[in-house]
């Protein structure tokens, strides 16, 4: 065989316009997978602090009181705007992995293989919507508790 | 293999719904105490399904990732390498997350 | 460009003419390619302004042998449109009249053999299948994605093949009826669709593991060990768990993400992902049953 051309992949990005349905499924999930393992890891080190907490461990908050270091923690990070925001972009990315993994599970039954793109757009439309809906109860409280 | 996934998937599917309901809506994520931690982590029905859920999700997550890599092509040593690195990587966190669970719940101290 | 006429005459005088006369010959047969070909041009100008419409090709070129051509370009054809003409027309049209260096793959022109499948405007298709007037101009062919690209639209299909023969597609049984070998009218429907594979190879080229995992089996392969599996035919238990056993090793159905992408694109509607599951249905209950 003669030397041949790598042309590089078709989902070499700049041809996103030419991905189908059930490309973007896969991609999303992937990506949304991979956020969820990150955040998981780093979720158990943030709830780590529970067991010097538990020792007995206080810090002194903003207040000046006196509380536990695993909630001074956790009020902390929920008083800042970029943690709120963030924690929306978990909802957004734990409710479409869950819609769109519903809909795999459904696919491996063998359920809704004739309409699996739409199906698709539905888990779409609805994350949409349920993050949207979610949002104020998500901003609620901001500046600290 | 795939069978687990599946079934761990569909267990994840309802837990971690449940787990964001208590923590967001019904409760809120900025009234989090050490206090309201410790009370809901000694409720034994409430403890086993959190441990269960780690346990679940480390392994979802995780077997995904690995399979994540196999789809993209890795093979050979840096596949033997990185299958010992996702599983030791899963059992820390199972257990420093067990740990944790148990530090909440008051059985160690 | 002078490939269109035969040098017989002075390949066979070379040998015992004089230098001379032998480049004398070599000129005129020259001249009379050249002459040729210009005609052609020049009737596909005339054709083209005869015709109501014209199509612009844009096709993918690539030759590591030829200097120019080892950076892959694309080149423009203007191509005169009659009613119902395909793209596998309009590309031999092209080669035809313009560039007769284009290269690539055709043989039925009716669906059936699975040579010209292509990459047409982003998908996978089959040119004798498609329709200019459905495809938005310039109407983009280049060679099927994630396969190494021989020349102009040729592809390297022997990885595809590689997997379709890892699968053993024949039948195996041993002990075969003295008379024929029925099948009923309900096993025929179900494997019906399965056995429509033409081995074109658009299937393989628009999965996207397919083309990150050199491994996979791919869909066509799959779906040739699904018509053979599911062929009550071949009956035997040991069979059956031969197959299976093929298809349930780390890079074969497991690694089918269920992209869809393979029944989009499969010129003879086969249901690929749905056969898919199905396999992977039987190899978890095949694996359950130990239990």
């Amino acid at each position: 065989m003669s030397q041949s051309y790598n042309r590089g992949l078709v989902e070499d990005f700049s041809r996103w316009k030419e991905f189908s349905a059930g490309m973007w499924a896969w991609i999303f999930h992937k990506f949304t997978g991979w956020v969820l393992v990150g955040y998981l890891f780093t979720h158990i080190a943030v709830l780590s602090t529970a067991i010097p907490a538990q020792q007995g461990e206080m810090v002194t908050n903003s207040a000046g009181e006196q509380v536990s270091v695993y909630t001074n923690t956790l009020s902390l990070l929920e008083s800042t705007f970029i943690v709120r925001l963030l924690e929306v972009g978990l909802l957004a990315v734990a409710v479409f992995h869950i819609l769109n993994g519903i809909r795999l599970l459904l696919v491996d039954l063998g359920i809704g293989l004739e309409s699996q793109d739409k199906t698709f757009y539905a888990s779409l439309v609805l994350t949409g919507a349920i993050v949207i809906a979610s949002v104020p109860t998500f901003m609620a409280g901001i500046g600290g508790a | 293999m795939w069978l687990l996934q599946r079934v761990t998937a569909a267990f994840l599917v309802v837990v971690l719904a449940f787990h964001f309901f208590l923590l967001h809506f019904y409760h809120h994520a900025f009234e989090i105490t050490l206090m309201g931690t410790q009370t809901r982590m000694q409720d034994v029905g409430y403890f086993a399904t959190m441990w269960l859920f780690l346990v679940t999700a480390t392994f979802h997550g995780v077997n995904g990732v690995y399979n994540a890599l196999v789809n993209q092509g890795i093979s050979g040593t840096p596949k033997t390498a990185v299958k010992a690195i996702l599983g030791l990587a899963g059992l820390l966190l199972i257990a420093q997350g067990t740990r944790v669970a148990l530090y909440m719940n008051g059985f160690l101290a | 460009m002078s490939t269109q006429v035969p040098e017989t005459e002075t390949e066979a005088e070379t040998e015992t003419e004089p230098a001379g006369e032998s480049h004398q010959e070599r000129r005129m047969a020259d001249k009379a390619a050249k002459r040729e070909y210009r005609e052609s041009e020049k009737k596909a100008e005339d054709e083209l302004r005869a015709a109501e419409e014209s199509v612009h090709l844009k096709v993918f070129r690539y030759d590591p042998e030829v200097e120019d051509k080892q950076e892959p370009r694309f080149d423009d054809f203007y191509v005169p449109y009659t009613k119902g003409m395909t793209v596998l027309d309009a590309l031999m049209y092209a080669r035809d009249h313009y560039d007769s260096s284009l290269t690539f793959r055709h043989s039925c022109r009716q669906a059936v053999c699975g040579s010209d499948a292509m990459f047409v405007n982003g998908r996978q298709r089959l040119c004798c299948k498609t329709q200019l007037s459905e495809m938005a101009e310039p109407v983009r062919i280049e060679p099927l994605p994630h396969q190494d690209v021989v020349k102009d639209l040729v592809v390297d299909m022997e990885h595809f093949y590689d997997q379709m023969h890892a699968v053993e597609p024949y039948f195996q049984s041993e002990d075969v009826p003295s008379e024929e070998q029925r099948q009923s009218r309900e096993n025929r429907e179900k494997i019906k669709m399965s056995t429509r594979c033409i081995w074109c190879g658009a299937c393989m080229s628009s999965c996207n593991v397919a083309a990150g995992d050199n491994e996979y089996l791919g869909p066509a392969a799959i779906n040739k060990a699904y018509r053979f599996y599911m062929d009550e035919r071949e009956d035997e238990e040991e069979l059956k768990e031969h197959r299976l056993r093929i298809l349930e090793q780390e890079h074969g159905v497991w690694r089918c993400q269920t992209q869809f992408s393979c029944t989009e694109v499969c010129p003879k509607d086969i249901p690929l992902t749905e056969h898919i599951q199905e396999l992977k249905r039987e190899a978890v209950k095949n694996n359950l049953k130990f239990w």
